[in-house]
């Protein structure tokens, strides 16, 4: 894609200046007795990235197909660049939730599929199809079948497919859900460019780290749209800041300061995060002191307290717990208690290995986890997270290394070991085509939870998936993230002492993973060891212990806090008047990964002193008649961590490598 | 038009890089042809009998020798101290002679003499097929030896056309081709519809504001070709292993098999639209293309055996035109005007199909 000449002077384009994309009045779907979508008012404007954000079931995805005119709505309307949205269909590009093209089709045969679909002439997509390709970095894979390709691939391969026919408006339903950091950072920084050449992009994400980079955000409940505004409006519309506080015994400290948490009072929050607690409140310099009261007489040590402005989700979660749509699920009726474990190894690796063929999937990794820890293992889509997963719990066998597991080293799938594992992945999780109670019964029969047990364990994930009075219901017709639920409920019914949790909240909405955070840190507490895969940083902050996988090494392990303060360099944010034009400048000179475009604010990452960076950038920016705004240092996010390992990684040639 | 092809092309690609498909396509109905085709006969030959003979003369033993000729019977003689019956039950026999005592006596006297013929009714096909072979080798034993004492007022003198020799072979041959030509591309055809249901690829079609037909017409075209593929080895073993080859103007039988490849594509393709579930779907393609064509369309049972009431349906199996006109291009060569309504009769129903398709999907849209 060409810089294009001009750039819109107001990074959010007012409707006045450049009218609506899409409008829609007064929306309306029913399915039968059931209103997914609910009055909707929307007015999208052109070249905007506009953010639906909502828990499961709120109705956007029935808002998605109607605005893609291949559903109908039961009343109001809905207008493409003033078009009803079914004939607007040929300037309207979709990505669906599900990866909606033909794995057996290779990628330049489904880009010649759709194109002719939709009567590009056969010249137009051949050159288009390549230009967006060698856009996306992937140019090398024409002839790959796109079943073959990685999560973040096919979502590129998808996002071309719908470029192809250049399309005025681009719809996409969780476009990101079981792509890695790196590939969404590059997603995202794709959607920005396309952006500011005028394309409209309207985009659900349950991730908030991604609503970030959007230009404004509107926030659905039960099919209705309750906020709309900027990220920064939204969050400066919660009218709260957030205090992080650390201390030594995290555990003990939420609870004592949950107790007395909720709405109108001194703290209206609160979030464990791997190191750290989140505390929301209205007044932080009283709730400064409260707190230092309230955790002197039990003698918790507080290393640190600092106030900071709160976060989409801090607005997303406060908003939907006004609507009461919290789920607060029963404590978890565990009998056994595993802390006398605590501090064993759990999960032990020493120098594993595994090969398929000429190719080495893991190579020389050493683990350790203990009883009672949170450990998460991240990395990008091919770096061995899953081969590694996979031999800790004895499903595969390791070419060389030694593992040890709930103490046994010889046969981890004996009878005696199994017993104590609990295993959930979001590619195997429930069968669809039994109730979700049925789906209870058999993994309680499968793990043997006594007899005696079973209805109370049954009971409670019911309440913990949010779905008591719902458990006739069908597993395969729930949505995403309430599969997930009751596939997580299903995996610790027996009481497991080790989890494993591959990609367990892949698709399932804010609050419904703070509900699953909270259980992780509940079992953690009882002793449990876990092992979680995630490819959202944000939440891998609440994991005790952190390791990041490069194409099958462990590269760097630690706390969360001590990742990001090994990190070198600093971020720096800058206000720019032009923004896209200056995130494209920049990448001329310094590598893709170092700049960012977050809605209207670019990040770079400098290996100078923050003075320096500063000065240098605003000075080359300047040359180019961009104006800089302000600018200020900025703590790196995990997110950023990953992502520069990841490239200085991929620079000393541990290709991460796709090929 | 150019939607069309580039629709037919993408279901080729499809079908050529599944290699269970192409096995599916161009192995399986080869076998099906070779295994159905000469295992289906519907004389016996070979078929267990006993005879106890009581009278155990020379004429009681020259009776049994006339059995002993016949190809189609084996004859093997029984303890007169045992129960024929438990010849029946420990499956040695399917049917008896019982010679009675005094036979050879009765004949040289010229009197009626009466032998038992005992048939085990369980299988009723094989026992009519029994019996009637013991009817006629008694009635050839009558002849020979009331010789020309007595002539017969009425002889019919049988030729049999188009097959003379009776062949099962050339008769169950063209069925089982009808057979495989009614089950393989529709299922195919079914499954590859249901699965853009089921995966949810049919959204991106329905965005691109590709019409119904177009959409229709490019997958229909694609799995007419593949039956029209399919049909040419199968050709090849009719003509080498069955022995069949045209007799006079095949031309009506290749328009009716490119309208039969399409009328069964259009079927596939109708239900996989209209249950987007792929082992529903198969289910029923099985259903339509295998049963009904197997059991109503006089495959190897012939239509006049099916009972009145229910006959009329066999007229409905678009199997049964299509066996029709097979049948007629290899072994009575009537040509068009003996097979002009069963070829359009193929067309039509391949049209029906078509538009019942064309109903289930012409909103191209998400059905809510």
């Amino acid at each position: 894609m060409s810089v294009p000449a001009t750039y819109p002077a107001d990074p959010v384009p007012s409707p006045e200046a450049t009218g609506s994309a899409i409008r829609t009045s007064r929306l309306l779907k029913r399915y039968g007795a059931i209103e997914a979508v609910r009055g909707l008012d929307l007015d999208i404007v052109r070249g905007e990235i506009f953010g639906l954000i909502g828990p499961d079931g709120a109705g956007k995805t029935s808002t998605f197909q109607i605005l893609a005119g291949v559903m109908e709505a039961t009343s109001g309307t809905v207008e493409v660049f003033g078009k009803p949205a079914r004939e607007a269909r040929s300037q309207t590009g979709y990505l669906t939730q599900t990866f909606s093209l033909y794995p057996d089709l290779s990628v330049a045969e489904n880009i010649r599929y759709i194109g002719d679909l939709r009567r590009v002439a056969p010249a137009e997509i051949a050159e288009r199809g390549l230009r967006y390709l060698k856009m996306f970095d992937m140019d090398r894979f024409a002839d790959r079948l796109a079943g073959r390709l990685s999560g973040g691939m096919k979502q590129k391969l998808a996002l071309v497919c719908a470029l192809v026919p250049e399309p005025k408006v681009l719809l996409l339903d969780e476009p990101t859900t079981g792509v890695d950091p790196v590939s969404r950072r590059e997603f995202w920084d794709a959607l920005a460019h396309l952006a500011a050449d005028g394309l409209t992009i309207m985009v659900a994400t349950p991730y908030l780290d991604e609503a970030e980079r959007c230009h404004r955000v509107a926030l659905m409940h039960l099919g209705e749209i309750h906020q709309t505004g900027t990220p920064a409006e939204l969050r400066a519309g919660l009218h709260a800041k957030r205090l992080e506080l650390r201390t030594t015994e995290l555990a003990k400290a939420e609870q004592l300061l949950t107790q007395d948490a909720g709405d109108g009072r001194e703290i209206l929050d609160v979030q464990r995060f791997g190191d750290r607690l989140d505390l929301l409140t209205v007044d932080p310099e009283n709730t400064t002191k409260y707190v230092e009261e309230k955790l002197k007489s039990p003698q918790l040590q507080i290393s640190e307290i600092q106030t900071r402005e709160p976060t989409l989700e801090n607005t997303f979660v406060a908003t939907l717990r006004s609507l009461g749509q919290e789920i607060r699920p029963e404590p978890f009726p565990g009998r056994y208690d595993h802390t006398d474990l605590r501090g064993q190894i759990a999960i032990g690796a020493t120098q594993l290995t595994k090969r398929f063929g000429a190719f080495e999937a893991v190579k020389h990794v050493n683990i350790q986890i203990r009883y009672g820890e949170v450990y998460g293992l991240l990395g990008a889509n091919g770096a061995g997270k899953t081969t590694t997963i996979k031999m800790l719990c004895g499903l595969l066998a390791p070419t060389t290394g030694e593992i040890q597991l709930a103490g046994e080293t010889g046969s981890l799938r004996s009878q005696s070991v199994r017993q104590h594992i609990g295993y959930m992945s979001q590619k195997f999780s429930l069968y669809d085509d039994l109730s979700i109670e049925e789906n209870l019964n058999f993994f309680a029969g499968v793990y043997g939870v006594p007899e005696s047990e079973r209805e109370r364990k049954r009971n409670w994930a019911l309440s913990f998936s949010g779905l008591e009075g719902k458990e006739k219901q069908l597993t395969g017709s729930l949505p995403g993230g309430w599969k997930q639920r009751v596939a997580l409920g299903a995996a610790i019914m027996h009481e497991p002492s080790i989890l494993f949790l591959d990609e367990p909240t892949s698709g399932v909405d804010p609050l419904a993973r703070r509900a699953f955070w909270n259980i992780i840190n509940r079992l953690a507490d009882l002793g449990t060891a876990i092992l979680v895969t995630t490819h959202y940083l944000e939440e891998a902050e609440q994991c005790n212990r952190l390791g990041f996988m490069v194409a099958g090494e462990l590269v760097t392990e630690g706390t969360p806090s001590e990742i990001k303060n090994r990190q070198e360099g600093h971020l720096i944010e800058f206000v720019v008047d032009q923004p896209q034009g200056a995130a494209d400048l920049l990448k001329q000179t310094l590598e893709r990964w170092r700049v960012s475009l977050f809605g209207d604010r670019l990040h770079v990452v400098t290996d100078e002193s923050a003075q320096a960076g500063i000065q240098s950038t605003t000075t080359q920016l300047a040359k180019h008649g961009i104006q800089v705004l302000g600018a200020r240092e900025e703590r790196f996010s995990l997110e950023d961590v990953f992502i520069g390992v990841v490239e200085k990684a991929r620079q000393q040639g541990k290709v991460a490598s796709e090929d | 038009m150019r939607r069309i092809l580039a629709q037919t092309r993408k279901e080729l690609i499809q079908i050529l890089r599944d290699r269970l498909a192409l096995a599916l396509v161009l192995v399986l109905p080869v076998c099906i042809l070779l295994l159905l085709g000469s295992s289906i006969a519907l004389t016996v030959s070979h078929l267990p009998i006993i005879v106890q003979d009581f009278d155990d003369s020379s004429i009681s033993r020259e009776l049994v020798d006339v059995f002993r000729a016949s190809t189609s019977l084996y004859v093997t003689s029984w303890p007169t101290d045992r129960q024929p019956q438990d010849a029946f039950m420990t499956n040695k026999a399917r049917a008896a002679l019982i010679i009675p005592e005094h036979f050879g006596r009765d004949v040289l006297r010229k009197q009626s003499s009466p032998v038992q013929f005992l048939v085990d009714g369980s299988d009723s096909n094989t026992a009519s097929l029994v019996a009637g072979y013991a009817t006629a080798i008694v009635n050839a034993y009558n002849a020979i030896h009331s010789g020309a004492t007595s002539p017969q007022p009425v002889q019919a003198q049988i030729r049999l056309w188009y097959n003379p020799g009776l062949s099962s072979k050339k008769y169950s041959g063209p069925g089982v081709f009808v057979l495989a030509m009614s089950m393989f591309a529709p299922l195919l055809a079914s499954l590859a519809m249901a699965k853009e249901g089921e995966k949810k690829t049919i959204l991106q079609v329905y965005v691109s504001s590709i019409s119904a037909h177009e959409f229709l017409l490019g997958k229909i075209l694609a799995f007419t070709l593949v039956g029209l593929a399919e049909c040419v080895p199968l050709l090849v073993l009719l003509h080498f292993y069955f022995g069949l080859s045209f007799v006079g103007d095949p031309s009506s039988f290749f328009v009716a098999t490119v309208l039969y490849s399409f009328c069964v594509a259009a079927f596939g393709i109708m239900v996989g639209a209209a249950i987007p579930s792929r082992v529903a779907a198969m289910q029923m393609v099985a259903l339509g293309g295998f049963l009904l064509v197997f059991l109503l369309s006089g495959l190897i049972f012939p239509i006049d055996n099916i009972p009145i009431q229910i006959r009329w349906i066999s007229n409905l199996v678009w199997g049964k035109h299509y066996i029709y006109v097979v049948r007629d291009a290899f072994l009575q060569g009537g040509g068009w005007p003996s097979t002009w309504l069963e070829v359009l009769i193929i067309g039509f129903t391949g049209l029906v199909f078509y538009t019942l398709a064309w109903r289930t999907m012409r909103r191209m849209q998400v059905k809510a």
